[in-house]
């Protein structure tokens, strides 16, 4: 395979996975104490958010189906979720150069063994597309005022990140198989 | 919701996909029998004559690699068992056909061509080994 790009050493999208796992379980934090899942009035004391006048919403419904746009951006879930998706469409557009890569290669590479084998870079590429999309419905839920679709997302990305940096599993590229026998992606050989 | 039950909650999550990790890399090794599936998709002469493993993989397959170069390692050890790869970037119709949810994915055909089971994800060698010994109808000496 001649196409086939330079392979890179496969613990460093593991070394990126691990930190986006963590970024991710704040995010998660933050959605469940935050605007993204809370219910009622009594919890607009913390926002210190005075509802509009005019503006009703039920005693039990959810207080992000009520807020204003502004809020639900403002809410820290969504934006260390939007810090995240950046990262991760840095990871799609420009592997090379993204913040995790770099930071294994300058940092934690010469401390350690050089690699035992190399990988082709473009699973990984993949995989944080996948990773981009998942936060990008998040973020969408978020701002359609849809409770709980921020955080149930970022569960779904921390899953994947989890499941990756421990155990080097890469549910991106599982997912490539299922798209591809849907037709979705990859080519058919000419017949 | 209080800041304590946040954090409980983030830590079974922690907890479960820690387990299913650990579940799904323990069923890898495990070989399911694949009885009554014909070989008609690989050459005749990609077989071997003991044996014959054939690994299916994906350009989006990134456990692949290591996989192929574990089982280069057993089929040079084993007489008369052959190694074929299959890219399923241009055959989707055969994924389908096979049931081949994930790459990659290890066939072992007997010395008829048979497929006798199949690993799913990645195996342990010494799980391949034996199985490979189980088809071959003695013990593989690896």
């Amino acid at each position: 395979m001649s196409d086939t790009p330079a392979g890179i050493d496969p613990r460093g999208p593991r070394f990126g996975a691990a930190i986006t796992s963590v970024l991710l379980l704040i995010v998660i934090i933050h959605g469940l104490t935050g605007i993204s899942t809370a219910q009622g009035a009594a919890s607009f004391g913390w926002f210190a958010y005075q509802p509009l006048a005019g503006q009703t919403f039920l005693l039990n419904g959810f207080v992000l189906a009520a807020a204003p746009i502004g809020l639900r951006i403002l809410d820290p879930a969504f934006l260390l979720l939007l810090v995240v998706a950046l990262l991760f469409l840095w990871g799609v557009l420009s592997p090379r150069t993204a913040p995790w890569g770099v930071l294994y290669r300058k940092l934690v590479q010469p401390r350690s063994k050089p690699p035992t084998e190399l990988e082709d870079p473009r699973p990984p590429r993949f995989a944080q597309g996948v990773g981009l999309l998942v936060s990008v419905i998040g973020l969408v839920l978020q701002l359609a005022g849809v409770p709980w679709g921020l955080p149930i997302a970022a569960a779904a990305a921390f899953v994947a990140a989890f499941l990756n940096a421990a155990f080097g599993f890469c549910l991106g590229c599982q997912l490539y198989l299922l798209l591809q026998r849907m037709g979705l992606v990859g080519r058919r050989r000419a017949a | 919701m209080p800041t304590w039950i946040a954090v409980l909650v983030v830590v079974a999550l922690v907890v479960v996909t820690a387990l299913v990790g650990w579940l799904l890399r323990r069923r890898e090794s495990r070989p399911r029998p694949a009885a009554a599936i014909e070989s008609d998709w690989l050459e005749p002469d990609a077989r071997g004559e003991q044996a014959t493993l054939v690994q299916f993989s994906t350009e989006m397959c990134a456990r692949c690699p290591q996989v192929r170069r574990m089982l280069h390692t057993l089929v040079d050890d084993v007489d008369g068992v052959a190694l074929a790869e299959v890219d399923l970037t241009h055959r989707a119709d055969l994924a389908s056909r096979l049931h081949i949810l994930q790459t990659p994915t290890v066939f072992v055909l007997d010395a008829t061509g048979a497929v006798r089971s199949r690993f799913a994800g990645v195996p342990r060698r010494n799980a391949v080994a034996a199985e490979l010994g189980r088809v071959i109808g003695e013990p593989a000496h690896v």
